[in-house]
């Protein structure tokens, strides 16, 4: 039996129903391979047409001069097994089936006829009625759209819209993603399969998980339990409570919906859980690019009060311990800073804050303990801000998570710069703040399990 | 002999039973250590009233009857009640409004006499089985009106003494068992206790589907519970 190892990895690949006509997805998916840098034979076949981006047709899967590992399938469902049968007589060890007409319509037979052709050759299907997957360190973007960033997220999703937004803000902030797949039917390979693969694949340091429905709990739960041990899991999971059609017989069971039963599963399991899009995608790049930090003490340093308050309003409400700073610590930041900084927590920096005036207040805290995590402020246009930054965590162990607001020009080229340099930052002082959260929760999750250990 | 203690539901109850009376689930929490209060089941008025001065004045007095699920939705349950006049008078009325509440009359078996608690922070306790994440454990706030205040969190089984604190440190009012307003801190310790216990009845309970003890008052020192029910799966 194959793995899906084999066909993240394939080294050759044939799409069947390759097109010409640019707006099928035969095109698309040929045209991101290619465009997407993909190092292995490639094979379009097609019985019509003689060359197609460059690359001659092939009539048939049969007719595929050397070896085949993994066919994409685009042709109409009722050719679908057909093609699967070819592909596994021709030594194909899996494929990713885009054409949809099965169960998702009612017809199962073809679902059946799919699985069984497969079967007979140990062939491991994603799909059908799919997106596709885009694995970055094989550059193979056998999906839609292209996105070539490699990176340390991998995401997978019931949907493709979900995790192919994820794929596109990584590669907006230059973070990238290992991988990205969209499974559609699941007639094969789930979630359990990538999540398993994720654990032991080198380039992915985040799992990201769309949850639209947990399918086959048996599988799914023991995986991702395994999985929140070794690496950071993010899910987000669409909240509908299943409460409507049952008889209410006790509260328990009126308010036990299984959003909230998720909600359990994830503090239980060490899972970080996104409510929305926009944390889903924060707290990912947070788990892939920052260290966790050794507790829930938060030290805000900002060019720019209001932004300061927010942040504190935002650390509060997470949960995350904005203590004051120590007597001590204060006296030494007063001889670094100028006169109108505010030496308190948020420690004000003032409007006309530059680069080397971070640098002097990062000085006087040394190797400060008051505290488990710095947050960063840059309220102003402040070149230098990836710099200090950057010298900062060379020379402290705390992790240090960046808010960027107020900088235009500066701001973009400052934040695209830590982007490159593994340093997490965010356009809202709130989403930095919540995603110092998501790390703590992280963190937390990991001091409970070593102390069930220990016991 | 704790397991002799152990009382086994499949056996003793009929199998067309949906759900234990309430005094058969003040039993079962009994022996899962567990605290209820005092209660007797008395069939007839007389021995209510001699119940009730067996337990001392006041009391409470609840229906028991296998047809109704909601007490007080039917007018099943009377409160502070001071006197065996009161009682007698209790009885009664309890008899009248259920035959008016109810679509079809009910049988009844008789009441519960209960000890008339003292107030303390009204919470909930329950438990519940999903075919995806198993089973679940949950803790609230609000007593009877919990489905209007919502705060509640779900521990999963199998659920330890660490995971029961987070459980109610999760509440968004956890505040009030801290002391608030110059009131003492309540016992929280005791409380994450139960919630442990409850994850090990559901646990050795299969047959058991859900369970409500609703409220569970939470004092200065223990918790008591003030209303239990449990449901029992279908026989299969």
């Amino acid at each position: 039996m194959h793995t899906l190892a084999d066909i993240l990895l394939a080294r050759s690949i044939a799409v069947v129903g390759a097109s010409a006509n640019p707006e099928k997805m035969g095109y698309v998916i040929l045209n991101n391979l290619i465009q997407g840098g993909y190092a292995g034979a490639l094979y379009p076949v097609n019985l019509k047409e003689q060359i197609i981006l460059g690359l001659p047709c092939i009539p048939s899967v049969a007719d595929i001069p050397g070896e085949l590992d993994l066919v994409v399938v685009c042709v109409p469902a009722a050719h679908a097994a057909s093609v699967l049968r070819q592909a596994g007589a021709k030594g194909a060890k899996g494929a990713i089936i885009i054409s949809g007409g099965f169960g998702e319509i009612g017809n199962y037979d073809r679902a059946v006829e799919l699985t069984d052709a497969a079967k007979a050759y140990g062939m491991r299907v994603i799909g059908p009625n799919c997106q596709g997957v885009n694995y970055t360190a094989n550059r193979m973007c056998a999906t839609w759209p292209l996105v070539k960033s490699p990176g340390a997220i991998g995401i997978v999703s019931q949907s493709g819209t979900i995790g192919a937004e994820i794929e596109l803000l990584a590669e907006r902030d230059g973070i990238g993603v290992s991988c990205f797949a969209a499974l559609g039917n699941k007639s094969d390979i789930d979630e359990a399969d990538f999540i398993d693969f994720f654990v032991s694949d080198p380039h992915t340091k985040v799992i990201a998980l769309n949850i639209e429905g947990i399918g086959d709990p048996e599988r799914f739960i023991p995986a991702i339990t395994r999985a929140a041990r070794i690496k950071p899991v993010v899910a987000l999971k669409p909240g509908r409570t299943e409460k409507g059609m049952r008889a209410v017989a006790s509260h328990t069971s009126s308010i036990a919906g299984n959003d909230r039963l998720f909600t359990a599963f994830c503090r239980k399991y060490g899972i970080i859980r996104a409510d929305d899009l926009t944390e889903f995608y924060d707290f990912c790049k947070a788990a892939a690019l920052s260290k966790t930090p050794m507790g829930p003490r938060v030290l805000i340093i900002s060019s720019s009060g209001g932004a300061g308050i927010l942040s504190a309003d935002a650390a509060d409400e997470a949960g995350l311990d904005i203590r004051a700073i120590s007597g001590e610590t204060i006296a030494r930041l007063g001889q670094a800073l100028p006169s109108q900084c505010v030496l308190a927590n948020p420690l004000d920096l003032t409007g006309d804050a530059t680069a080397s005036r971070y640098e002097a207040a990062f000085d006087a805290l040394g190797g400060n303990s008051e505290f488990d995590v710095i947050l960063a402020i840059f309220g102003d246009p402040i070149a230098g801000a990836c710099k200090v930054i950057q010298r900062q965590l060379s020379v402290a162990s705390m992790p240090v998570v960046v808010s960027f607001l107020g900088g235009g020009d500066v701001q973009l080229r400052e934040t695209a710069l830590m982007h490159q340099n593994g340093i997490a930052v965010y356009p809202t002082p709130e989403r930095a703040v919540k995603a110092i959260g998501a790390l703590v929760r992280l963190r937390l999750a990991a001091a409970r399990r070593e102390r069930k250990m220990v016991i | 002999m704790i397991n002799n203690m152990m009382h086994n539901i499949e056996t003793e109850i009929p199998k067309d039973r949906r759900s234990l009376l309430e005094h058969e689930a003040l039993q079962l929490l009994t022996e899962y250590g567990i605290p209820v209060p005092q209660h007797i089941f008395a069939r007839y008025a007389d021995t209510a009233v001699s119940a009730a001065a067996e337990i001392g004045f006041p009391v409470a007095m609840k229906v028991v009857s296998r047809q109704i699920l909601h007490k007080s939705d039917v007018g099943g349950v009377r409160l502070g009640l001071e006197s065996a006049e009161q009682v007698k008078d209790a009885w009664d009325g309890i008899m009248a409004s259920v035959q008016k509440g109810c679509p079809e009359s009910p049988k009844v078996d008789g009441m519960l006499i209960v000890e008339q608690l003292p107030p303390g922070l009204e919470c909930v306790v329950g438990m519940v089985r999903d075919a995806q994440f198993g089973t679940a454990v949950m803790f609230g706030l609000g007593g009877v009106m919990v489905e209007l205040t919502r705060d509640v969190s779900f521990g999963l089984l199998p659920l330890d003494k660490d995971e029961a604190m987070e459980m109610i440190e999760a509440l968004k009012c956890s505040e009030l068992f801290k002391g608030y307003r110059g009131k003492p801190p309540l016992d929280i310790n005791a409380m994450a206790s139960i919630l442990v216990k409850i994850g090990g009845l559901a646990d050795a309970h299969p047959e058991i589907a859900e369970l409500d003890i609703n409220p569970m008052i939470v004092y200065e020192h223990g918790v008591m519970t003030a209303d239990a029910r449990i449901l029992l799966k279908a026989a299969k």
